[in-house]
Order: structure tokens, then C-alpha cells, then sequence
């Protein structure tokens, strides 16, 4: 499951890189020698039917190109990641919630005289 | 008669569970010393309401066969199933059937609904970790992302997934980032999405009950807490509440802070700083608190 994973990840990241704006199946894979056409034309049609990848037809040949950026992704990740707990889409939960600048100083301070307590002890 | 006393007992019992009881627990501080109790504590509550609740409709509702709650109900069910299920009921039959099957409905549609979603946008998330996320063999069991804010979470599911920005790695020194690693190997390793599902969509959609208004907030928290707890165990107190402000610290922007009070955070690291922060006696408590709420509606449904 997670190699198919990787595999996606490596089928993107070469459709991400290509200078062109669309390449073909048999290009994305001349770019991933290590891995069978047949399986790469898998790949990449799993990965149109998740939305992340577009086909084209120009003549009898399919055309395929990431449907968005990698940055577009990674942004969206991250609003999902940066939700507070009061969010009401709980997709996860975060390590720390932010804090105003002044509750920070009172957090470091508090660490600090922990420590110090800590430290005479 | 005796079965009518039972059903107000019981939904009595149910209301001061979810009403003052869930108001008194959320303020409780000194359960946060022993926060996977106090968790196991709030859902004791949560379901002995949810049992006292059904329970008193049912009592209501077979009061008429005069035959005790336990055959009462089976002749019920029995009846539910012949050719008239609703012949010869009564007004108190019909509003305590109506009342255990709404607590039952509404709960479930809740559920449901929110359950959906959530699943759907956390598939959503795993896809899109599946694409951009990239491993570093120092940390196993870890990914990372290419953004330069400091976050640190774990996706809960079937196969939980923890996940650092490079921000994260930037920010903490070396011992701060295992500790964070370990509060989110906690969270994956005590199940805590599991334990938060029931509670995701409850203030939404009845915060008008002092439990569901409570419940998630202060179970969120205790299980950071008992994710806290995991981490220390490992890699000591003071290199997380350090990774805890540093990263609290990094992430305050104008625009997120709606909505939000940090105050989890300050408990958080005012409890790993304090001198004990965990205590077997409180666990213990919390434990019998809450294993006896449960036996309670079981023995009034069991005796009348």
C-alpha cells in the first residue's frame, strides 16, 4: 500500500518537474527507469482518478499534467494542520495551539523559574 | 408504580449527569494529574446519561405489562415484532418509547453525519501527505513537509501518521523534536482518535447540553495531556515544555487568533513544570468515579 504510495509520490514529483506542461505516459515513464511502462500508465490513471493528475487527448495520444502545484498541496496540508481545536473541522490535532505574544512570555517564564527550582534542587 | 419511580430516577440521574455533573467535571483541575483516567472518567459519564436516558424511556414504556423492567421490556420487543406492535399503547407507553428512540435516533444521525465527514477529509489529508511528504532516516515512523511554519501533528486512522514541518526542525534542538515526536507517538499508540470520534461533532450539534458543550474540549485536552505524560516517560519533562513553548510561541499570527485562548498550552506546560504532575490516588479515584456511574442506571434497571 505504502509503495504504491511512493510510487505515486515519485509519478508527481516527475510531473511537477517536467519543464513541459504536459507529458505524455510513455514520457513520465522514460523519466522513471526503474519502473515498467504498464505500471506507471497505472499509477498515473489511479492518480487522475483521485483528481490529482488531468488528461489530455491530442491525436491517439493521452497527455497527463498534476492538477495542481506541489505548493498548493502542501498549503492546503497545512490549513488543515493550523486548525485550532475549536475548529470545526477536526481533521487532527495539533501538538501546540499558538498563543499571543503575551502568553508566550508567560509560558517562558514560568519554564524558566521551573527550572530554576529544579535546578536548586 | 414501582417501575414509574424508576424511570424519573432514572432520567434524573441522566440529567444531572449531562447537565451540573459534566459543568462540575469540566472544572475539576486536579483530574489533570491524571489525565487518561479523567478521560475514561468523562466517558463513564457520557454513557451512563446515555443508559440512564434510554433506560427511563424504556421503564416508561413497559410499566404497563406490570412485569418489572427486565420482562417488561422482553414482552416489548416481543410485541414489536407481532402483527399490532402499537395495539394497546398508552400515553405513557408512547412518550417513553418516544423518548429512549429519539435519544437513540438523534445520537446516531450525529454521529453518522459527522463520522462521514470526518473520515473523508482525513482521507483527503492522507492522499495529499502521500504525494508531498518526504521521510528522513534519523527519524522513523516520521514525515516531514516542506513548510517553513512549525507544526506538529498526528493523523489519526486505521494507520496514524505522524507529521513535522521543516519549520518544526528548524525551531527545536534535537531533543525537543524526539519529545514532540514522542507526544505524537502517544497519540497514535493510545488510540486517541478513537477515543475523540464520539465527541467530534457533539458542541455543534447539542451544545445547548452542558456535556456535549464540555466533553470534547476537556477530553482534547486531557489526552494532550496523557500524549505529555507518554512523551515524558520517555525523553523527561523539560525538553517537551520547552518544545511546548517554543512552538506555541512560533506560530501566533493576528489572523488565528480567533477563537482561540492558548490556555490549553499554558496548563500543559504549568503542569509539566509542576512538581507531580501525575498521581496515582487521582487516577484511582477517577476510576471508581467513573466505573461506578456506570453500575448505577445497570442496578436500577436490574431491581425494578
Amino acid at each position: 500500500m505504502r509503495r504504491l504510495g511512493e510510487l505515486e509520490q515519485k509519478v508527481m514529483d516527475t510531473l511537477w518537474e517536467a519543464p513541459e506542461q504536459s507529458m505524455s505516459g510513455r514520457e513520465v515513464a522514460d523519466r522513471l527507469p526503474d519502473r515498467a511502462y504498464t505500471t506507471v500508465l497505472t499509477v498515473l490513471e489511479r492518480l487522475r482518478r483521485k483528481e490529482f493528475v488531468r488528461r489530455t487527448t491530442q491525436g491517439r495520444v493521452h497527455y497527463f499534467q498534476a492538477a495542481d502545484s506541489r505548493e498548493a498541496y502542501v498549503a492546503e496540508i497545512m490549513i488543515d494542520a493550523m486548525g485550532n481545536a475549536g475548529n470545526r473541522n477536526q481533521v487532527l490535532a495539533r501538538f501546540a495551539e499558538s498563543v499571543t505574544p503575551e502568553e508566550a512570555q508567560l509560558l517562558s517564564r514560568a519554564l524558566q523559574a521551573a527550572a530554576e527550582t529544579r535546578d536548586r534542587s | 408504580m414501582t417501575l414509574l419511580v424508576t424511570a424519573a430516577l432514572l432520567a434524573g440521574l441522566s440529567v444531572s449527569l449531562l447537565g451540573p455533573a459534566a459543568s462540575r467535571l469540566a472544572g475539576a483541575r486536579w483530574l489533570e494529574r491524571a489525565p487518561r483516567a479523567a478521560v475514561f472518567l468523562w466517558q463513564c459519564v457520557g454513557l451512563a446519561a446515555l443508559i440512564s436516558g434510554i433506560g427511563a424511556g424504556c421503564a416508561l414504556a413497559v410499566t404497563r405489562y406490570h412485569a418489572g423492567f427486565v420482562g417488561g421490556t422482553r414482552q416489548l420487543i416481543e410485541g414489536l415484532f407481532s402483527a399490532h406492535p402499537l395495539q394497546g399503547l398508552g400515553l405513557y407507553d408512547a412518550l417513553g418509547l418516544t423518548l429512549a428512540a429519539d435519544l437513540a435516533i438523534v445520537l446516531c444521525a450525529v454521529l453518522g453525519v459527522v463520522t462521514m465527514r470526518t473520515v473523508r477529509l482525513r482521507a483527503r489529508h492522507r492522499k495529499l501527505l502521500d504525494l508531498v511528504s518526504y521521510k528522513a532516516p534519523e527519524y522513523p515512523g516520521t514525515e516531514f513537509l516542506a513548510d517553513r511554519r512549525a507544526v506538529a501533528y498526528c493523523l489519526p486512522g486505521l494507520h496514524p501518521r505522524i507529521v513535522l514541518s521543516d519549520g518544526t526542525r528548524e525551531l527545536l534542538e534535537s531533543d525537543e523534536l524526539w519529545a514532540v515526536i514522542h507526544h505524537e507517538r502517544g497519540h497514535a499508540h493510545e488510540l486517541h482518535g478513537l477515543v475523540m470520534f464520539p465527541m467530534l461533532g457533539l458542541r455543534n450539534a447539542l451544545g445547548w447540553i452542558p456535556y456535549a458543550r464540555y466533553a470534547p474540549t476537556c477530553m482534547a485536552l486531557l489526552l494532550e495531556m496523557a500524549a505529555d505524560d507518554f512523551s515524558s516517560r520517555r525523553t523527561g519533562r523539560y525538553p517537551l515544555a520547552r518544545a511546548l513553548v517554543e512552538m506555541s510561541s512560533a506560530g501566533w499570527t493576528p489572523s488565528c487568533a480567533l477563537g482561540l485562548t492558548g490556555s490549553g498550552v499554558l496548563s500543559r506546560v504549568s503542569r509539566l513544570a509542576s512538581e507531580h504532575p501525575t498521581s496515582r490516588s487521582v487516577a484511582a479515584v477517577a476510576m471508581g468515579l467513573g466505573m461506578g456511574l456506570l453500575f448505577v442506571p445497570l442496578c436500577a434497571a436490574a431491581l425494578a
